[in-house]
């Protein structure tokens, strides 16, 4: 009977391979295959070729900053096992209802009414999860040659990320089934979870006590975030919390493996607490179908929605929401789409929200640099707003879709409005300017605020220049942003049929060529668009501070930018309109 | 009032509809009727401003939709054979949102009595997502009606609907048309025909085959034979394949 089910398994993954190979015929396809393969090479392969000397894969100062001090395999193999934890209570805490296998439609209609019985059934999830786990175990494997300072080999890596998601999948099997039995047997859900949590919380609980009675002392003098993060695991790694790691530690202690000697000597335990998992799941005779037909078609109705652009992450069942603010009539329509889209998002994007978030903050940020530790503080919270806004100004209009992209299924509708095509174009926009503004301004406060001890101590940087300049870059946010989202919504407009494509839920190298494209097109884009305002107020600033002095020049230069991109601004929403008002969805995406 | 003159639509190389004139004036109710990919739906979008026709005239109202969409669509209400409502607006706030893009003032006591005659003023809190096939379709006719349009297009308006549902469409469109309103429906359902339109327009491979009140059609294809069915007539006029 395995046999069946492993043709249905292997036969399936054949003909996904054939499906993809044969669609690079389509050059959207084939173009996107190129790219995927350039960055999987470049990014990957030339580093797996290198070889793997001690910390090969870290910038030239770091490593020699890690090297005598740092022992980073010791406090990654604490973070990992922290994690395994954590994920591990989280598969115990989540489910409120009886959690299913998961287990597609297709094999439910096939599957569940044959003469199977449910131990094969599961054998038959195991063995079917065993050909994505060995793909991501050689995806991250790629991934991870990057941290050469871990030592083992390509071999040994894979090995050990297989070790480590074959036991987190039966792990997960496990949970679910014996989740199953015990709600099967009248355990109350509700009372199961809360349960869970309130150990979970006293586990915390204990946790915090044990370490802050046997923390080991914060290092002296000025210390880099490799430091804290050492001091960090190191303080984890006691009481309660010691015993509770001691399993993630063995399972992920193959991976981290310096060399073979050390794999074979650290995989003989993991393999045990594998081989335990199996026997675990493998003995369990649960009722597990009716779980897992509701999940699957749960998961068919994410995928669908995921698909025609209407998913919003954490956000599997639709609810009523309070609205953002009240819209009132008669008022100018762009506005509707601003309050429609803000109910379709997250309710964590509410002005509240904000407003406390920007007072925590305000609190928080001077109360960390200010304290005993000042430049440590400092530079972690630098490093992190930095690294938070660049990704949010790259990557955030891609992520940020609350707009056009989404409402693309839409498009007939939209186009019986009474709208120009710019306003509607705008209004759709207006959404994830929003969010994304939001961020922005919160992370350039959270900045400005760890930068101001510093900034004290340098004459010219006064606090009236500062918040001018800080007040100057956050009126050139916004616009920033609407200059950075029409870029994917023009694509999706240009290219539907590209953009389509790039939201198959089934990737693939192509696929993810296609999102690189996209990614780098938006980049350079946005470069030439920067170009011109950029250039105009630094020759303003230069030009008019010997005159008018540093605050009013840059505020000056601000203006000139602020006209420039908006008039880029302008333009784009006026051509894209233009676009939209003859965009004709059916003809776009005819083969 | 609908006036179309030398409607043209292609795509890419593929003429959907060839040379379409027509009028519609209030108060009567035009089917448009033809075999699978005679150009129907292509026929409506066009006349809804959906797709930019490749040639031709169309006046709403009277006014110019390809010189002034923004006025044109502001007569017009186009009802799709699917209902596409957002899945995170509530009832209410569909209308709401609807009120705010047409700038209709005072929705909120148009809104309630609209509600009532189509029966979903119950539901007026509930998502898009809780409501039954048929109580979506009242809420895009809802949303479709709140601006009080003069000119109405239907593409398959009875699509997914039950028999209560299907005696209550019929009903709103023929009293909709008494109020004066122009429509324009596409159907493959005979009887809709015969129930609610004054004029029908048979399209086949995107060119007219015949254009009149039903009398008159019955007459043309009837060659002289009486008792002839509406089903005998529009196999007659099409020539009984989609080619």
């Amino acid at each position: 009977m395995l046999g069946a089910l492993l043709y249905l398994r292997l036969t399936s993954l054949k003909n996904i391979t054939l499906s993809r190979l044969r669609r690079l015929k389509q050059p959207k396809y084939f173009l996107g295959a190129l790219a995927g393969i350039a960055y999987i090479y470049f990014i990957f392969y030339r580093q797996l070729s290198g070889g793997s000397t001690a910390l090969a894969g870290l910038p030239a100062g770091l490593s020699e900053g890690l090297a005598p001090t740092f022992d980073l395999t010791a406090t990654l193999s604490v973070f990992g096992a922290l994690v395994l934890l954590v994920i591990v209570l989280f598969t115990w805490a989540l489910p409120k209802e009886k959690p299913g296998l998961p287990f597609s439609e297709a094999e439910i209609a096939f599957l569940f009414p044959a003469p199977i019985s449910r131990r094969r059934l599961i054998h038959f999830r195991l063995l079917g999860a065993q050909i994505r786990i060995l793909f991501s175990a050689v995806i991250f494997t790629l991934i991870s040659r990057g941290w050469s300072f871990l030592g083992g080999g390509a071999l040994t890596h894979v090995l050990g990320w297989w070790l480590i998601l074959t036991t987190l999948n039966l792990h997960f099997t496990g949970a679910a089934l014996t989740i199953n039995r015990h709600i099967d047997n009248g355990a109350n859900p509700a009372i199961r979870r809360w349960l869970i949590l309130a150990g979970v919380a006293l586990l915390l609980l204990v946790s915090v006590l044990s370490i802050s009675n046997a923390a080991p002392p914060f290092p002296e003098g000025n210390i880099g975030p490799t430091d804290f993060f050492s001091w960090l695991a190191r303080s984890m790694d006691r009481g309660v919390l010691y015993w509770l790691l001691i399993p993630g530690k063995l399972v992920i202690a193959p991976f981290l493996a310096a060399n073979s000697a050390e794999f074979f000597r650290t995989v003989g335990p993991a393999a045990l607490i594998l081989i335990g998992h199996y026997c675990w799941v493998a003995r369990q005779e649960t009722s597990f179908e009716e779980a897992s037909i509701a999940y699957a078609e749960k998961r068919a109705a994410r995928l669908a929605r995921l698909e025609d652009g209407t998913y919003r992450l954490g956000q599997d069942k639709v609810k009523v929401r309070r609205e953002p603010f009240s819209l009132r009539v008669p008022g100018r329509a762009e506005v509707a789409f601003l309050w429609k889209n803000l109910l379709g998002t997250l309710p964590y994007f509410h002005a509240r929200v904000w407003l406390g978030c920007a007072l925590l903050t305000c609190v928080t940020v001077p109360w960390i640099v200010g304290g005993e530790h000042q430049k440590t503080g400092a530079s972690i919270i630098i490093t992190l707003t930095a690294i938070f806004f660049a990704y949010t100004l790259l990557l955030g209009p891609q992520l940020a879709r609350q707009d056009l992209r989404s409402d693309l299924p839409h498009a007939d509708i939209l186009k019986t409005y009474p709208l120009a095509g710019w306003q509607i174009i705008l209004g759709e926009i207006l959404t994830p300017i929003a969010i994304l503004t939001g961020l922005l301004w919160l992370n350039l406060l959270a900045l400005v605020l760890a930068l101001s001890p510093m900034a004290d101590k340098i004459a010219w940087l006064t606090p009236s220049f500062r918040l001018t300049a800080s007040l100057c870059i956050g009126a050139v946010i916004p616009v920033l942003c609407a200059l950075q989202l029409l870029i994917p919504n023009a694509a999706a407009l240009l290219f539907p049929a590209w953009f389509q494509a790039t939201r198959q839920r089934s990737g693939g190298i192509d696929v993810m060529g296609q999102r690189l494209i996209f990614v780098f097109g938006q980049f350079l884009v946005i470069l030439l668009s920067l170009f011109p305002a950029v250039l105009g107020a630094a020759l303003v600033i230069f030009a008019s501070q010997w005159l008018i002095g540093a605050s009013a020049a840059v505020v000056l230069g601000t203006l000139v930018a602020l006209t420039i991109l908006g008039a880029e601004v302008a333009c784009g929403l006026w051509w894209l309109g233009e676009r939209f008002e003859k965009f004709d969805l059916a003809t776009e995406l005819r083969p | 009032m609908i006036e179309v003159s030398g409607l043209s639509k292609r795509y890419g190389t593929f003429t959907a509809v060839r040379d379409l004139s027509f009028t519609v004036q209030p108060g009567e109710v035009l089917g448009l009727v033809g075999p699978n990919g005679a150009g129907k739906t292509s026929t409506l979008r066009s006349l809804a401003g959906i797709i930019p026709a490749n040639a031709g005239r169309i006046h709403i109202g009277g006014v110019d939709l390809a010189a002034d969409p923004v006025g044109a669509k502001r007569q017009l209400a186009f009802f799709p054979d699917e209902p596409r409502l957002f899945d995170y607006l509530t009832v209410r706030q569909h209308l709401n949102f609807v009120a705010r893009i047409y700038g209709v003032a005072d929705y909120a006591t148009l809104a309630q009595p609209l509600l009532e005659e189509l029966e979903i003023a119950d539901k007026a809190d509930q998502l898009p997502g809780e409501l039954s096939r048929g109580m979506k379709q009242k809420l895009a006719i809802a949303c479709g009606l709140l601006h009080s349009p003069s000119v109405m297009f239907f593409d398959e308006p009875l699509t997914g609907l039950d028999p209560l549902g299907i005696r209550r469409m019929k009903d709103s469109i023929l009293s909709r048309a008494r109020a004066g309103a122009a429509i324009v429906l596409s159907s493959h359902l005979l009887h809709l025909l015969e129930e609610v339109c004054s004029h029908v327009l048979i399209l086949k491979k995107g060119e007219k085959i015949a254009h009149g009140t039903l009398a008159e059609i019955s007459a043309q294809f009837a060659q002289g034979e009486t008792g002839v069915s509406l089903e005998e007539i529009f196999i007659r006029a099409t020539g009984g394949s989609e080619n």
